[in-house]
């Protein structure tokens, strides 16, 4: 569909695009956008009801086609040529020298010879796109899914490749995908927050990965979580400082009306300060997130049936499982950005036939429950579901029996929020080295998921430091072609 | 912002001659056979006209004619040169496409096109066009920018209300305001303004103490004797460095990709605090953080201690270490210091000059490289090569001293070494006396495997019956697959002796080579040491992949020849246990005479002097024209001399604190002002450019920034002209007029409510209860290098657990702790100026649930409790001097104590008195009479 063109700011304080920028309350105001979201209004919950909220709903440019985004990152690079992207010249001519000239590389030594792929391929569904046995559960949800064969990032080493991917700069501290949806799109429900990271790597840029940057801090990923504990270790307490340990929900409601109280008188004997009634509200609605949130996150509420689905009543899939599970939880209940983490498992410079074996069996039927989960609850058409490592690996082989890093041309998948499913995109040179047909640049994916939220991505801008920032820098191209 | 379109400097377009001869039929046939197709199907995927990647479009004979950003990519005069045969070739950095090097035959095609002068069909009617980079004119407009003017001693205006004016800063702002017709907020009531000062100066509450006494000192000079001893006090740098920490972007680690810790970031940190305290001139504070380890030391022959710490400023930004493009990397960290240098001095965003000019300042892309050549010639690295580059540590001793304690390291070292040396060469003399047995081992294992006893078989061959065991275990079928041992597995009896032979022979070589590597890591180990930055290697793992036979057999813990912990010293030989006893008893030795490890810092050094050269749209890979180390062309015009030796740091740190700089003072005046009042003069305190804010009262910034030079660069006497004035003293209330007028308060009619910030919040609420831990300086944190992917040390320390001031809890960058982001502190990655300030529901979490705060609620309340038995109502007004630093009014005192019993009595069953007073003094604590300060 053709974008419309953004609404006009509504708020009549604003009055020029000049005018915004010098009202900005903490200097930064926003641009481009349609009108919810004004200058200092952005910044205060609430002095006329949720309206002004920096969470708020707000329009994009365009009826969206996904309203909430997945992320299912492999942390540590899953290779393409062994799952997603059969080379024939692979099978054939292992052994034989890499027969190009290696691009940088992370690995300082000389490249292996070119290296078989472990797995056979077999063609899945309806629409026969091959997917290896690595991934079997995937393979039956392969109708689904939008196969990208060509993706291209810069970074070749895990820290400029995580950061790329996720805040589009492998280099400089920027607001993150998830970030930018809320700041473009607010959220549905209030009573959670809007951008969800559970269990995110601490590693390799860490919380660089979800964070705003210099966007407002309202727009930052939440962590349930982290990489290095186990599900049991925070799920009682999934968000920081959600639980009242002390009293009772009644006492503490007591409590609160004191404190309204108290703030009311305040307020009463200083005018024309919302801020002082925006805390007020702050408080009302931290109270009711303290109450409902809970409830998202018991995944254990959830059918046996679903639970099976998942792979949940299994050890080696319960963690990514509960993970998946709690996505969809979230989803259902309106948080805009949800991001699951398998955890630097992925990096197999060597032994990569038992290792990758490890990682699938332990994410493959999560991944494909999922799918089939958020299809037969019609969740899956305006939820997108992204499937992606920071980079694949390289056809030649490294220590043996492993592969390097390889951000030139790699595979990753999305799923449903208005993708033609079934359908590849895309495609490496012979050894799958290369991204040479329909090139999709991490700025292009970009591009393309902000399209599919409703955003002309050269007009999601914020200004910050003298200029107007967005997710794609000044690049990213929208790939038309994927897009249903 | 679409790209490169704002380019604004003119094309200059030079016809060159056009080729005179005509291109033959055959010209024409080789173009279109060979070479248009060469283009269509391996370059222009990139180089076409809507992409246009590096500026070179090769579709059309215009395009190519054009050529790159780089210039023409085919040299007529010399074609061999031509760019476009280099980057094919290969040979050079840049290689092109970047998908495969072309067939021989496609190079030798494009070879010999190119050398007939490239004849494109056609293309005697197109202009050959090559751009020339004019000198860039300012106009009028950019020249005449108000932050680029020189400051001007101001006029002192007219008031109509003489009574009101305190200090001549009133003037300024009461004559706007009587302009406007607004009249000004009347004076804060005292215990207001002792608070709003006391978290101004000191980020911290006053004391019930402090109150009462300001609020019974009746004489005319009662605030002045507050001001005085706030900027006396040592708490007074922890708040004000912090500012300063903040616009420095300073952190404790590198972030971005490893985040490495700077092990000797707190040095720096701890030289801020003591700067502010000791009221250090704001130019000198400028010169050591610019060039301190250049400066002279105190004493001859000593190090600049104090000014090596100080370039900490530049040495701990965020780093991309494990980034493979060497040159990459640096750049960017020079991108990153100048970056920090610009906004923090200049109040300029000069790195948006990288990749183009600046699209909205008169900055040029030459100025941004003639200033970055100033930090190509420093040094922040130790080594910037290595895969993971290694950060720079500088030895605050002299030579001499350090050497010594290096070379008493060094024989630690090499103590050690030879430990390891003499463990590995007895594992390595175990391990090679069984090899040789191999195969009779797997011919043995495969007799007992056939029903005979193992002890048998062993005793009949001569060999160890406990290896034997567990060779017969190992090769029997299970349920991983080996294909490794298929072979072996499938062998005839015929076959079995060769082929145990073969296992024997593949297995020594391999043993040979990895006793090679580890010979490799004990060297490199030995070197690491030396160096003394990084953790000395890991111990290279054998990768099974390479060998699982090997792996199995000797490196798995069981395997068949690997050699249990308890057995080593049984095989060691007795010379060997007695060298080690030796050793040990040397390193004991050793490590008690070890003289301390002297005092080291994250700073850079003088590096080699880079000629620099502009890089082509920011890319290290196309140096164009010189940028020779001079200053930005508005502020200095074209003639300049440039620096002729050294980095440049040091002319840099003088052109920055010359006396008639025109953005220095002003930016450190906004700085403060905007301190003491939200916001500065100029709104936008890191960019004093176009898309900044202009100034609300220019002539009272002038007036600001001439008095701070006056004054020798006191910021302790900038706090005081500030505070001592009407305008700093009003209350906060606004009236319906002053809101009708001027809603955003920019003409300063009454003083703007703040909230705390983070660290006010948080060390407030350790001040009221008594629980601060007011110690200074040192560091929290431990350790070199990075940790484990998924370990808990990678995130920063968790202040609600520590009872420091915040400003010393370390901060690792890629991890900065969760409160921090919940109220708005900032990445610590980006210079900030001012800190947003959000309002929102997970930050009333904290207040109402955090195990922190119901600490100190809990424990103010078990003080009023213990200290006041019997009076309520005094209990209260306690309670109320403590958190909001003022006395409760009748019906407030009336209000807290009605809770106080109610609540008791709802919940009698669980609420003692203790408990239902922690809630009162956390009602308190989360109020926004608490968080904001009137």
């Amino acid at each position: 569909m053709e974008p419309k063109r953004p609404k006009l700011p509504s708020n009549p304080r604003v009055t020029s695009r000049r005018a915004m920028l010098r009202d900005a309350a903490c200097g930064f105001g926003y641009l481009g956008l349609a009108g919810a979201l004004s200058d200092a209004g952005l910044l205060r919950a609430a002095a006329d009801g949720m309206g002004a909220s920096p969470l708020a709903t707000r329009e994009p440019h365009f009826t969206p086609k996904a309203k909430q985004v997945i992320f299912l990152f492999m942390h540590g690079g899953p290779s393409s040529v062994d799952t997603f992207d059969p080379k024939e010249r692979l099978f054939r001519d292992a052994g034989k020298p890499l027969p190009i000239k290696r691009p940088l590389a992370f690995d300082d030594q000389p490249p292996g010879p070119l290296m078989k792929p472990f797995w056979t391929f077999r063609q899945g569904g309806e629409s026969g796109i091959p997917v290896s046995d690595l991934f079997p559960h995937m393979r039956s949800v392969v109708d689904d899914l939008t196969v990208i064969r060509s993706m291209v990032g810069e970074g070749v080493d895990h820290g400029a490749a995580l950061l790329q991917t996720f805040t589009g700069s492998s280099t400089f501290t920027r607001p993150s995908m998830g970030s930018w949806a809320v700041y473009g799109l607010g959220t549905e429900n209030q009573d959670l927050p809007g951008y969800i990271t559970i269990k995110p790597a601490l590693s390799h840029g860490g919380a660089k990965n979800w964070s705003s940057a210099f966007l407002p801090g309202a727009f930052q990923g939440t962590a349930i979580g982290h990489s290095g504990l186990k599900i049991e270790e925070f799920k009682d307490e999934p968000i920081e400082y959600l639980v009242h340990k002390g009293f009772s929900q009644e006492q503490q409601r007591y409590e609160l009306d004191m404190l309204q109280n108290i703030n009311r008188r305040h307020a009463e004997l200083r005018k024309h300060d919302p801020e002082l009634e925006a805390r007020i509200q702050a408080f009302e609605l931290a109270f009711r997130m303290q109450v409902k949130a809970p409830e998202a996150f018991e995944v254990e509420r959830e059918s046996d049936a679903t639970k099976k689905l998942y792979g949940y009543d299994q050890e080696v899939t319960k963690d990514f499982a509960w993970q998946c599970m709690l996505a969809r939880r979230l989803a259902e209940r309106g948080v805009r950005y949800i991001q699951c983490t398998h955890s630097y498992k992925w990096d197999q410079h060597s032994d990569l036939f038992r290792k990758h074996t490890q990682n699938a069996a332990e994410v493959d039927k999560p991944i494909a429950g999922l799918i089939k989960d958020l299809k037969s609850r019609g969740m899956l058409d305006d939820t997108l579901v992204i499937w992606a490592g920071e980079f694949g690996r390289t056809p030649v082989s490294q220590g043996g029996d492993g592969r390097d890093h390889n951000p030139y041309g790699y595979t990753i998948w999305m799923a449903g929020g208005g993708l033609k499913p079934g359908f590849v995109h895309g495609a490496t040179d012979e050894i799958g080295y290369h991204a040479v047909e329909d090139r999709m640049h991490i700025h292009d994916f970009h591009a393309t998921v902000l399209h599919l939220l409703g955003f002309d991505h050269e007009k999601l801008t914020y200004h910050y430091s003298g200029r107007d920032f967005r997710l794609t820098d000044v690049a990213g191209v929208v790939a038309k072609k994927i897009i249903a | 912002m679409t790209r490169l379109v704002s380019f604004s400097f003119a094309l200059v377009v030079v016809l060159l001659s056009v080729p005179v001869f005509a291109q033959t039929a055959s010209q024409v046939e080789f173009f279109e056979k060979n070479i248009r197709p060469l283009f269509a199907n391996n370059c222009q995927v990139c180089h076409n006209p809507q992409m246009k990647t590096g500026g070179l479009d090769v579709s059309t004979a215009e395009g190519f004619m054009h050529g790159g950003a780089s210039g023409p990519v085919v040299d007529k005069t010399n074609p061999a040169e031509s760019r476009l045969l280099k980057v094919t070739s290969y040979d050079e950095r840049i290689k092109m496409p970047p998908t495969g090097k072309l067939s021989r035959e496609a190079l030798d095609a494009l070879r010999s096109w190119v050398e007939s002068g490239a004849p494109w069909p056609g293309s005697w009617q197109a202009a050959e066009k090559r751009p020339e980079p004019a000198k860039r004119e300012f106009n009028e407009k950019e020249r005449k920018f108000w932050a680029f003017q020189p400051m001007k001693e101001p006029d002192l205006p007219g008031v109509g209300n003489e009574a009101w004016i305190q200090s001549p800063i009133d003037r300024f702002i009461l004559s706007r305001l009587e302009q406007e017709g607004i009249d000004p907020a009347p004076p804060a009531d005292k215990a207001t303004l002792l608070r709003r000062a006391s978290y101004d100066l000191t980020g911290m509450p006053p004391s019930e103490q402090e109150i009462t006494s300001f609020l019974e000192d009746d004489s005319e000079d009662a605030f002045d004797k507050v001001v005085d001893s706030l900027l006396a006090s040592k708490r007074y740098g922890e708040k004000w460095g912090r500012h300063w920490l903040d616009v420095a972007r300073y952190a404790d680690s590198t972030g971005n990709d490893e985040d490495h810790r700077y092990p000797y970031a707190w040095r720096y940190r701890d030289y801020v605090i003591q700067a502010f305290n000791d009221d250090m001139p704001y130019d000198q504070f400028i010169r050591e953080q610019i060039a301190g380890d250049l400066l002279p030391a105190d004493q001859p022959g000593q190090v600049n201690r104090r000014g090596t710490i100080a370039t900490g400023f530049l040495a701990l930004g965020p780093k991309a270490i494990a980034q493979q493009d060497k040159k990459k990397m640096l750049y960017d960290v020079y991108d990153e210091q100048l970056d920090v240098v610009s906004k923090a001095f200049l109040g300029l965003t000069i790195t948006c000059a990288r990749c183009h000019d600046h699209k909205f300042d008169p900055i040029l892309t030459k100025d941004y490289y003639s200033l970055i050549g100033m930090f190509a010639s420093t040094r922040s690295f130790k080594d910037p090569t290595t895969h993971v580059a290694k950060l720079l540590f500088t030895p605050l001793v002299p030579e001499e001293e350090y050497a010594a304690y290096t070379a008493h390291q060094d024989k630690i070292d090499d103590n050690k070494i030879a430990i390891t040396n003499v463990v590995d060469e007895q594992l390595e003399g175990y391990s090679n006396s069984l090899s040789p047995k191999l195969a009779d081992y797997m011919l043995a294992a495969r007799k007992a495997g056939d029903g005979a006893s193992v002890d048998d078989v062993a005793k009949a061959n001569g060999l160890d019956a406990k290896i034997l065991g567990r060779w017969v275990e190992y090769l029997k079928p299970g349920s991983v697959p080996q294909p490794h041992l298929t072979e072996w597995r499938e062998a005839s009896a015929d076959d079995l002796e060769e082929i145990a032979q073969s296992y024997q022979q593949r297995y020594r070589e391999r043993l040979d080579e990895w006793h090679a590597r580890l010979a490799k890591w004990r060297a490199s180990v030995a070197r690491s040491l030396k160096a003394k930055n990084m953790p000395p290697p890991m111990k290279p793992k054998f990768v099974p992949g390479e060998d699982r036979f090997f792996h199995e057999v000797s490196l798995v813990k069981g395997g068949p020849f690997a050699l249990d912990e308890e057995d080593r010293e049984k095989v060691f030989s007795r010379e060997a246990r007695d060298k080690l006893a030796e050793l040990k008893a040397q390193e004991k030795k050793l490590k008690e005479t070890m003289p301390p490890e002297p005092d080291m810092a994250c700073a850079v050094q003088e590096g080699e002097a880079v000629d620099q050269k502009v890089f082509v749209r920011g890319d290290h890979g196309s140096p164009g024209v010189d940028a020779p180390k001079v200053f930005p062309v508005i502020l200095e015009g074209h003639d300049q001399q440039p620096v002729a030796t050294g980095s440049g740091r040091l002319e840099l740190a003088d052109w920055l604190t010359r006396r008639d700089h025109p953005l220095t003072a002003r930016v450190m005046a906004n700085r403060i002002w905007q301190g003491h009042f939200g916001q500065g003069i100029v709104r936008t305190p890191s960019n004093f450019g176009k898309m900044g804010e202009r100034p609300t009262h220019p002539e009272l910034l002038d007036y600001l920034a001439l008095r701070f030079i006056d004054s020798g660069w006191s910021i302790k006497q900038m706090h005081r002209t500030i505070m001592l004035s009407s305008t700093y003293r009003m209350s906060s209330k606004v009236s319906d007029q002053q809101n009708a007028a001027d809603p955003q308060n920019r003409l300063l009619s009454h003083f703007q409510r703040r909230r705390l910030a983070v660290e006010e919040m948080r060390d407030g609420l350790l001040a009221i209860d008594g629980s601060i831990d007011l110690t200074m300086g040192g560091t929290l944190q431990t350790g070199f290098g990075t940790d484990r992917e998924n370990s808990n040390k990678r995130l920063s320390m968790n202040p609600d657990e520590i009872n420091r001031r915040l400003i010393y809890i370390p901060l690792r960058r890629a991890n900065l702790a969760p409160l921090l982001n919940l109220f708005d502190f900032g990445d610590a990655t980006t210079p900030l100026g001012k800190r947003p300030v959000t309002n929102v529901a997970p930050q009333a979490l904290f207040l109402m649930n955090s195990e922190f705060v119901s600490a100190r609620a809990r424990n103010l309340a078990s003080e009023l409790l213990n200290d006041d038995a019997g009076d309520e109502s005094r209990r209260m007004k306690r309670a109320y001097l403590a958190t909001l630093n003022r006395v409760p009014a009748p019906d407030e005192i009336d209000a807290g104590l009605g809770y106080v019993s109610r609540l008791k009595q709802r919940f009698h069953d669980t609420t003692e008195d203790i408990d239902a007073w922690m809630s009162l003094c956390r009602v308190l604590m989360a109020s926004n009479d608490f968080i904001y300060v009137d």
